[in-house]
């Protein structure tokens, strides 16, 4: 409540967090989430959660950026990736950096569940945070596979077609998966929209909404202690 | 079982215990610097090329799926197909999910249970990286 003391510039920023305090209890909030503890064991191994929200946000900012120029259709797609090569300022590094941290995120993951396991992290009370977790390594391999097909190039519809035909070897409902994967016989359109649609709305919905969980049930009953 | 739990309450009691800002907070910020350097790195020096238009007619050469793929890639070579798929998206999926469960009822009872689960780990994990380097050798 007092903006009454110091210079100008620390009453106007006093003045513009007593706006929100009084509002929102906004002073409480951040206090609870600086001054709350670690425990003495947490190192640097404890880091690959953190850097995987990282890669996330480089995700959601470079895919922003490139969803202004791609195109989903099986004519105009690979087009609009060279023309996100030729001609959209940045557009190399945007594309590219979309690309590699996508790897790093994955590569994340897995070092983040290794961690995890090898620290029997799950045990009670967070098994059901290892289980979102489980659906949001899954999810994050699904952004992988659906974001591979894309760009139209001859790697990313071989490895599309190779992997969609995987489907079709599961008993009994191997043919309806496939063709519910790819939205007909074979990749068209059809299977672009799909992918796009799955990996620009789907996913991205669901993995905030996930993790969003993930990280209260972290917060709610802080970091496991080694065995 | 709230015992486990590392709560302020707690964690206040312990001296040794650090305050997440900005001790840890640091430590991350430290951290995500320098992937970010990482990335930006890679995406400088070695741009994602586009490749040749995708042709539906000319199936190239060794198409490999992305490297997180490989293992199980690798291995539905080697077991029945049915059997592979059923495994990799009917069984495992859920018995990883569950894992939690099993290791409270059964491994966390049995004397060498953790070392068993560890072993079985670090196998997997040799496991997944020698069928990685096959598939990436191109190995039939």
């Amino acid at each position: 409540m007092s903006s009454g003391e110091g210079n100008i510039f620390r009453r106007a920023w006093n003045g513009f967090v007593d706006f929100f305090d009084e509002r929102f209890d906004m002073r409480r909030v951040l206090r609870e989430f600086a001054d709350h503890e670690v425990p003495a064991h947490v190192n640097w191994l404890y880091c690959f959660g953190g850097i995987t929200l990282l890669c996330l946000i480089v995700q959601v900012l470079t895919g922003i950026l490139l969803a202004f120029y791609y195109e989903p259709t099986i004519d105009t797609a690979y087009d609009s990736i060279l023309n996100i090569m030729d001609n959209v300022p940045f557009g190399v590094f945007l594309r590219s950096l979309h690309a590699w941290t996508a790897n790093i995120m994955i590569l994340m993951v897995i070092l983040h569940m290794l961690r995890v396991f090898f620290h029997a992290a799950y045990r009670p009370p967070r098994e059901l945070n290892w289980m979102t977790g489980v659906i949001l390594f899954f999810i994050t391999i699904t952004f992988g596979f659906s974001g591979y097909l894309l760009p139209m190039n001859q790697l990313s519809f071989w490895a599309t077609k190779v992997g969609s035909e995987i489907a079709l070897e599961m008993p009994l409902i191997g043919t309806q998966i496939h063709a519910f994967l790819l939205g007909g016989e074979k990749i068209s359109d059809a299977t672009l929209t799909r992918f796009y649609a799955i990996h620009v709305v789907i996913l991205p919905v669901t993995i905030t909404i996930l993790l969003g969980l993930h990280f209260l049930m972290v917060r709610k009953q802080g970091i496991a202690d080694p065995l | 079982m709230s015992a486990d739990k590392n709560t302020a309450e707690k964690l206040q009691e312990d001296p040794r215990a650090v305050p997440f800002f900005p001790d840890h907070f640091l430590k991350e910020v430290a951290v995500m610097a320098l992937v970010l350097g990482i990335v930006t790195f890679l995406a400088t020096l070695m741009p994602m090329p586009v490749g040749e238009p995708a042709d539906p007619l000319a199936t190239p050469a060794g198409i490999k799926p992305e490297w997180y793929f490989l293992t199980v890639f690798q291995i539905l070579k080697y077991v029945p197909k049915a059997l592979g798929i059923i495994w990799t998206f009917l069984i495992f999926p859920p018995f990883m999910m569950l894992f939690p469960l099993f290791y409270n009822s059964v491994i966390c009872k049995w004397r060498y249970g953790r070392l068993t689960l560890h072993t079985i780990g670090a196998l997997g994990i040799i496991t997944a990286i020698f069928f990685t380097m096959l598939a990436y050798l191109g190995f039939e």
